[in-house]
């Protein structure tokens, strides 16, 4: 019995601090005299439940009063808890400890003054290359044009990326053994139908190395917490490989992730949506245009085909997958205008998006700014919906108790110009500048340093 | 022809009558056709100068404010480009005598930024440097900040520079220069990284002679122990190869000053600003720049940035520069720990000399022609004709700005440079907000 009030009482103490812990230790004693006292069973529980009560209550006053961080007047836009206006955000022991207005500054060792700024969750890319390696003969998977992640996430606001199947079930453990373990970023995986990822366009024509059950097993019984899904691109071919990978998909209850191009002459895109994907599953590239080898979802005469609303209706993910060659103005803004939007925005990072048009998340971000969507909806589309397409909702929020990600933007002012991948140009009078990034509770980027003091006052300080 | 017309005139009468009219209009045509086509050609060769004068240029960059230091050039002025290499600069080149022109008005066009202080031995290898995930790709920064050339600086040695070579430099877009370390495997970490029989100065010297169009200089850095051994030999090696040497701030053995003695005019300190317990900072407590610092610098030894996570501190940087010790260079020291803490880019570096009071012309200069001269690679640097066209064109932004030092502490200034475009021998690897696109409608 002692083992067992010892056993519920220490895991509700897990994350405590010092102080907390005298009072669980308190409590703890109280119990074991109880126990010596030999009190009837049914008094005995209701005092431990006093008890315990007793050990809540005063560790959520201990925590009110240790705000690791307090993030004070921004305007706070989290899509999930429908909050869109000035609050503030309070973090402690790397989790959101409070969002509310005016939470005093007493209680945090660091207040950081966000007055003017945007403050969300931290931004989720869905759809990056990052298995960086030194094979120089390879495409993407342990190649070069895949990139190490955190030189491009902080800086834009984002705190985590989905890697888009660069890896497959040969290949992941060395992808998490050298990317995903070493990243600041938190890195999440579609594992690609291919067992080797994207070696080549020519190992990607494959069939007989697109195998479902390898690649469930790899994903439901060896890393369930990191791989949320499952990539089919780059295939020359039929049905076959995006039928594989949806087999797959049903296999491990996750979504597939298409890059459906390629092809001469294309696919049925209507096919595709209507009959192959699952609800749920996602079409990246959306706006991509390149009509020999992929059929594209504004018609030649600048209209969204009809049954694009239906398949979006029917529960099919749009994803903007802009990248190097997969993001068109031609494409984008008709259907903007028509009442198309995707359902998720992601760049497509690799070494050759990351210097063209694309650039990086909140510049993708800025590009829909420019196109007339609203920044509630950027901001959900790059938040909150990711992280339900990926079955992740601990994500893309900012919940009391949830990961401490979170996003700080300037909305800057002025001129600027938008490339596509055809190096045409939207402009557009807002852009999106993380000005702060926070991971786990833990500051990753600060642009005009927001979170310092002056090194004047240091000096002074020091002297 | 004349001939025949002749011989036609002659016996009209005599011959088929039908036959010579045949003859005598297709001559007629003939003769039509040969004029036709003299005055085809004497018009062509007229208009070829016209032609070719049309496309002269590939890409030409007009009305920005060009600062080019080494030309003495600080003027609104525009620049030409063809294959690759600087045409022409001038006051007024007409853009109908090239296939492309920007509009840089308002902007600052510079020769692409040079960074001599890098890691970008980029590899797998977990935890390390060399080879290894510590250090970064030079193109996933570069560009963005106007920065065309790096050198890296030591990250490897003669050992595994060849697989630098084959590994990362030969694949990479922006143009990587080497520093060699005088430590074998370059910067391997300990216990290899400090093996003093590994450290072989004909070895490295052989090696920089080897790639002498990539290796600069040769470094010393990271070693923890007292003997003079590993200095002196990387001092040997850079004298071999005549070429400088790059002396980090890792060597708590040895005293400031007697590492400043050692080196000789041309040789380059990195971590110039830096307040750490590894090395004595250069101002003392007392605010005042040490004067054996200051002999040094009369000397010609040659104080680089080098800021990385920990070498740049606001109150050395502020008092030294107050004091008349200005970096020769803005050496970022780029790598894994510095790239999202306060040194971010070299632009950003030279936006804090900004915040701290310098010149624009002044910065330009220790970004570009400074470095360039101090690595001896005089032809990078310039806009002068026949020069690479590594251009960086650059925006000043005005606002309310904060910057950090390597204590994560905070300037505040009202300037920051922003690259607006960047080229590479010619080719545009960079462009910000689509300065050299079409509207998409169009």
């Amino acid at each position: 019995m002692v083992k067992l009030v010892n056993r519920i009482i220490v895991s509700t103490s897990a994350r405590r601090n010092d102080v907390q812990c005298l009072f669980i230790c308190l409590a703890q004693k109280n119990i074991l005299i109880m126990l010596h006292q030999k009190k009837s069973s049914q008094q005995f529980l209701k005092k431990i439940i006093r008890i315990i009560g007793l050990v809540f209550f005063c560790s959520n006053i201990l925590h009110a009063q240790q705000i690791d961080i307090l993030l004070k007047g921004g305007h706070v836009i989290d899509p999930k808890n429908k909050i869109d206006e000035q609050m503030d955000v309070a973090i402690a022991n790397g989790k959101i400890a409070q969002v509310a207005k005016d939470i005093p500054v007493k209680n945090a060792k660091q207040v950081i003054d966000v007055s003017g700024l945007y403050v969300t969750p931290g931004i989720i890319d869905m759809h990056v290359h990052v298995f960086n390696g030194t094979d120089v003969d390879v495409y993407i998977a342990n190649g070069l044009t895949s990139l190490p992640p955190d030189g491009f996430t902080f800086r834009a606001g984002v705190t985590t990326v989905v890697d888009a199947g660069s890896s497959g079930w040969r290949n992941f453990r060395q992808f998490k053994k050298q990317t995903i373990d070493k990243a600041q970023t938190r890195v999440l995986a579609f594992l690609n139908i291919v067992g080797n990822g994207m070696v080549g366009r020519f190992e990607e024509q494959d069939t007989t190395d697109m195998n479902p059950q390898q690649t469930a097993y790899m994903i439901k019984k060896m890393f369930p917490d990191i791989i949320v899904g499952i990539k089919a691109a780059h295939y020359w071919g039929d049905f076959t490989q995006v039928d594989r990978a949806v087999a797959a998909g049903k296999l491990a209850n996750v979504p597939v992730m298409v890059d459906f191009g390629e092809h001469q002459p294309p696919n049925s895109i209507e096919a595709l949506f209507m009959q192959h994907l699952r609800p749920g599953d996602i079409f990246t590239h959306a706006f991509s245009y390149g009509p020999t080898v992929r059929e594209t979802i504004v018609d030649s005469n600048g209209k969204v085909k009809p049954f694009v609303f239906a398949a979006q209706k029917r529960g099919i993910i749009f994803d903007v997958g802009h990248g190097g060659g997969a993001f068109s103005w031609r494409q984008a803004v008709p259907a903007m205008q028509q009442g198309f939007q995707p359902n998720t925005i992601s760049t497509d990072l690799h070494a050759e998006s990351m210097n063209g048009g694309m650039k990086d998340m909140s510049n993708v971000m800025s590009k829909f700014l420019a196109m007339g969507m609203s920044l509630q909806d950027v901001i959900f589309r790059s938040t909150w919906n990711p992280a339900n397409v990926i079955k992740r909702p601990d994500l893309g929020n900012l919940s009391v108790g949830a990961d401490a990600d979170v996003a700080v933007f300037n909305v800057r002012k002025g001129d600027f110009g938008f490339l596509d991948v055809r190096k045409t140009k939207l402009k557009g009078t807002q852009k999106l500048e993380a000005e702060l990034t926070i991971r786990a509770g833990k500051i990753v980027w600060d642009l005009n340093g927001i979170s310092a003091t002056s090194w004047e006052e240091e000096l002074q300080k020091g002297k | 022809m004349a001939l025949v017309r002749h011989h036609g005139k002659r016996n009209y009468k005599k011959v088929n009558d039908r036959l010579l009219k045949i003859i005598y209009e297709f001559e007629k045509i003939l003769h039509g056709a040969m004029k036709f086509i003299m005055k085809s050609i004497f018009i062509f060769l007229f208009f070829v100068p016209f032609l070719l004068d049309a496309q002269q240029y590939d890409l030409l960059i007009k009305n920005g404010h060009i600062i080019d230091p080494k030309n003495n050039i600080d003027a609104v002025k525009d620049i030409a480009i063809t294959n690759g290499k600087i045409a022409k600069v001038d006051d007024n080149i007409s853009s109908a005598q090239s296939k492309k022109t920007i509009d840089a008005t308002g902007l600052y066009v510079v020769p692409g930024l040079i960074d001599i202080h890098t890691h970008v031995f980029v590899g797998s290898t977990p935890d390390k440097f060399a080879n290894g995930i510590y250090s970064v790709s030079a193109d996933d920064f570069s560009f963005k900040s106007g920065v065309t050339t790096v050198v890296d600086a030591g990250t490897s040695g003669w050992r595994n520079f060849p697989l630098f070579k084959e590994q990362v430099i030969d694949k990479s877009q922006t143009r990587i220069l080497a520093f060699l370390n005088i430590a074998a495997n370059g910067m391997s970490g300990k216990p290899t990284e400090e093996d003093i029989n590994e450290m072989n100065a004909d070895s490295a010297a052989l090696v920089a002679e080897k790639y002498k169009d990539i290796i600069v200089g040769i470094k010393i850095g990271h070693y923890t122990g007292s003997d003079w051994t590993p200095f002196n030999k990387a001092l040997d090696a850079a004298n071999k190869s005549n070429t400088p040497m790059f002396v980090e701030c890792h060597l708590p053995q040895y005293s400031l000053q007697d590492q400043l003695q050692k080196m000789r005019p041309g040789d380059i300190i990195t971590h110039s600003y830096e307040q750490i317990t590894e090395r004595m900072p250069i101002v003392d407590s007392s605010g005042k720049v040490r004067s054996f610092v200051l002999d040094a610098q009369k000397k010609g030894v040659l104080f680089d940035v080098g800021h990385g996570g920990a070498g740049f501190w606001f109150s050395q940087a502020v008092p030294a520069f107050q004091q008349g010790l200005a970096p020769n260079s803005f050496g970022s020291d780029l790598h894994r720990f510095s790239m999202n803490a306060g040194m971010k880019s070299m632009l950003n570096i030279m936006s804090k000399y900004m915040a701290i009071g310098m010149s624009l012309e002044d910065i330009v200069t220790r970004a570009t022609w400074n470095p360039a001269k101090s690595i001896k690679h005089e032809e990078l640097g310039n806009l002068s004709e026949g020069s690479v066209a590594d251009i960086a064109v650059l925006s000043v932004q005005n606002g309310k700005f904060g910057f950090i030092d390597a204590g994560g502490n905070k300037i505040e200034g009202n300037k920051k440079l922003e690259a607006e475009l960047t080229i590479r021998a010619g080719k545009i690897v960079w462009d910000l907000n689509g300065l050299s696109a079409q509207e998409w409608k169009k």
